[in-house]
């Protein structure tokens, strides 16, 4: 039979298989933009961060009160000296990828599954919104009586803080699902468990992963209210111990790992999104 | 009813005094479709057009048993169905593309859900692919397609299970003209050559009586048919673009047109 004709008046949309290397003169122009930019933000933190120190120099209370940054410098060069930075972040993390991985899991799970029975979804609706409403903080005092000061309180704070989030997401995703996708599905002799399969899942993915870089931070907020409550290690529990000392230059300075911490995590997140949903073109 | 259940089996689909009513459960019925009768017989085109908004997709909707009939019955090959009939395709304006799928596992999907071995349903949608001219985008994902290439497709996961009977609800009708006369001729092909029967639902009348055998004509809401014409062109059938220069061409346009109640 013959060739349609369209197949060679109709292209794929362009920009798929470019070379990498220096690109068009577009190209260069957006990456001087982007340079342009960076330059911008580099100068606005020095900037920022010269004033701070320059308020500080002078005024014994202002450095008291605010910390400086020279101070900060010091306080990461030193923890970085006796190693405390690693195994903080590293009690940390582990919490917190404990947490968020558990979380999404049970949320997921069950927010999926609630897609296979509108009954059962309906019926444990005002449970879940008012499991949702209360504040994960308020939590914490249960918490710490029912698994102790150790690791597993920290998993449950950081798995509460996700886990109903991530629930409430799956199950949007799975009932956002196009009926007219479904009634294809259906045309085509799928059972009701093949259409879970073959579409439900799939679909949802897309909000699921939206809401893993959501419920990474969540699970990283558990993590260190866990640590605030009661605990000998991790980032949450050297931030409570220098502002008890008031030792804000220490508070500061724990506060800039977290904060690197939760940026790592974040891009994991991402890096891994990129690798699971290769359909998605805005991603790459 | 005992003539219609005993219909020699070249009628794949028969429906005879189809209804549907909405809201029938709360107590504000609207009757969408009042009655509507016809049969489809094996290898014929068969158009229903009617003015926008008459229920077109309702009535395929419960040809194909997606949604319950309020009255009336659906035979396919003389039986009643209580679910989806097999060995039809259905296919929408919507092309319906699964995103995360490659074009050839988007066309395999309907052999996937029938348990057709890997190796074999990729070997079929390749191809299908390949008769509809996408050869070289197999594996490129929806996304990267145009719309005239994502609805051709569509046709071919249609076409993949080798259905019997295809139910096509406005198919071309978001594609520009050039893209539609070719698909629309390509169309023709794959189920002409292959003795297969088609049941359009269109709103464009052009398309209808180049395509067709036969064309029928639907009232405004609550939908019943107002007329019935074999559409009788010399020539090939699948050469849609020759049909359209015939002078009965431009008489069935006309008198279909008069009668569908679109002022």
């Amino acid at each position: 039979m013959e060739k349609s004709v369209l197949s060679s008046s109709e292209h794929a949309q362009p920009g798929i298989a470019l070379p990498r290397g220096w690109g068009t003169p577009r190209q260069r122009q957006a990456r001087w933009q982007r340079l342009r930019i960076v330059m911008t933000q580099v100068l606005v933190a020095i900037v920022l961060l010269g004033l701070w120190e320059l308020g500080t120099v002078h005024s014994k209370v202002n450095a008291f009160l605010f910390g400086s940054p020279s101070e900060i410098g010091r306080d990461l060069l030193a923890m970085i000296r006796n190693g405390s930075i690693w195994t903080d972040t590293y009690i940390t993390g582990v919490e917190t990828l404990a947490g968020f991985a558990l979380g999404n899991l049970l949320g997921v799970a069950v927010g999926l599954t609630l897609w296979y029975s509108r009954f059962v979804s309906r019926v444990v609706q005002p449970f879940i919104m008012a499991l949702g409403a209360i504040p994960v903080i308020a939590l914490a005092p249960i918490v710490i009586i029912w698994f102790g000061t150790g690791f597993s309180s920290k998993l449950a704070m950081s798995t509460l803080s996700v886990v109903v989030v991530s629930l409430i997401i799956a199950y949007k995703g799975a009932t956002g699902v196009d009926p007219d996708q479904i009634n294809l599905m259906r045309s085509l002799g799928a059972s009701r468990h093949q259409i879970f399969r073959h579409l439900v899942v799939p679909a949802s993915l897309t909000d699921i992963f939206a809401g893993l870089q959501l419920t990474i931070g969540f699970a990283l907020v558990g993590a260190i209210i866990g640590e605030f409550m009661s605990s000998s290690q991790g980032l949450g529990h050297a931030i409570f111990k220098a502002g008890s000392l008031y030792v804000i230059a220490q508070v500061f300075a724990e506060l800039v790992v977290t904060c690197a911490l939760a940026l790592l995590l974040s891009a994991l997140v991402s890096k891994v999104e990129r690798m699971l949903l290769p359909w998605r073109h805005d991603l790459q | 009813m005992a003539a219609a259940e005993a219909q020699p089996p070249d009628r794949p689909l028969v429906a005879s005094g189809l209804g549907k009513t909405f809201g029938e459960e709360d107590g504000r019925p609207v009757e969408v479709i009042r009655s509507i009768s016809f049969s489809l017989g094996r290898g014929e085109i068969v158009s229903i057009v009617g003015p926008s908004g008459c229920g077109k997709t309702t009535l395929l909707n419960l040809l194909c048993g997606l949604l319950p009939l309020s009255r009336g019955h659906v035979l396919w090959n003389g039986r009643r169905l209580g679910s989806v009939p097999p060995r039809m395709g259905y296919m929408l304006q919507k092309d319906l593309l699964l995103p995360w799928r490659t074009a050839v596992q988007n066309v395999a999907l309907g052999l996937q859900i029938n348990h057709v071995p890997r190796r074999e349903r990729l070997e079929v949608a390749r191809a299908l692919l390949d008769r509809l001219g996408l050869a070289a985008f197999t594996d490129y994902y929806p996304s990267a397609l145009s719309g005239g290439m994502r609805q051709r497709v569509a046709l071919a996961r249609t076409l993949a299970p080798q259905p019997e009977v295809l139910l096509l609800d406005e198919p071309f009708s978001a594609l520009d003209f050039q893209t539609k006369v070719l698909m629309q001729r390509d169309t023709a092909k794959l189920v002409r050559e292959e003795n297969r029967s088609l049941l359009l639902i269109t709103h464009d009348v052009e398309e209808a009586v180049g395509l067709s055998d036969r064309v029928m004509v639907l009232s405004r809401p609550p939908c019943t048919v107002v007329a019935e014409h074999p559409i009788n062109l010399a020539g090939d059938r699948t050469d849609i673009v020759t049909a359209r220069e015939m002078p009965e061409f431009g008489r069935y346009v006309h008198t279909i047109w008069n009668e569908l109640d679109v002022h």
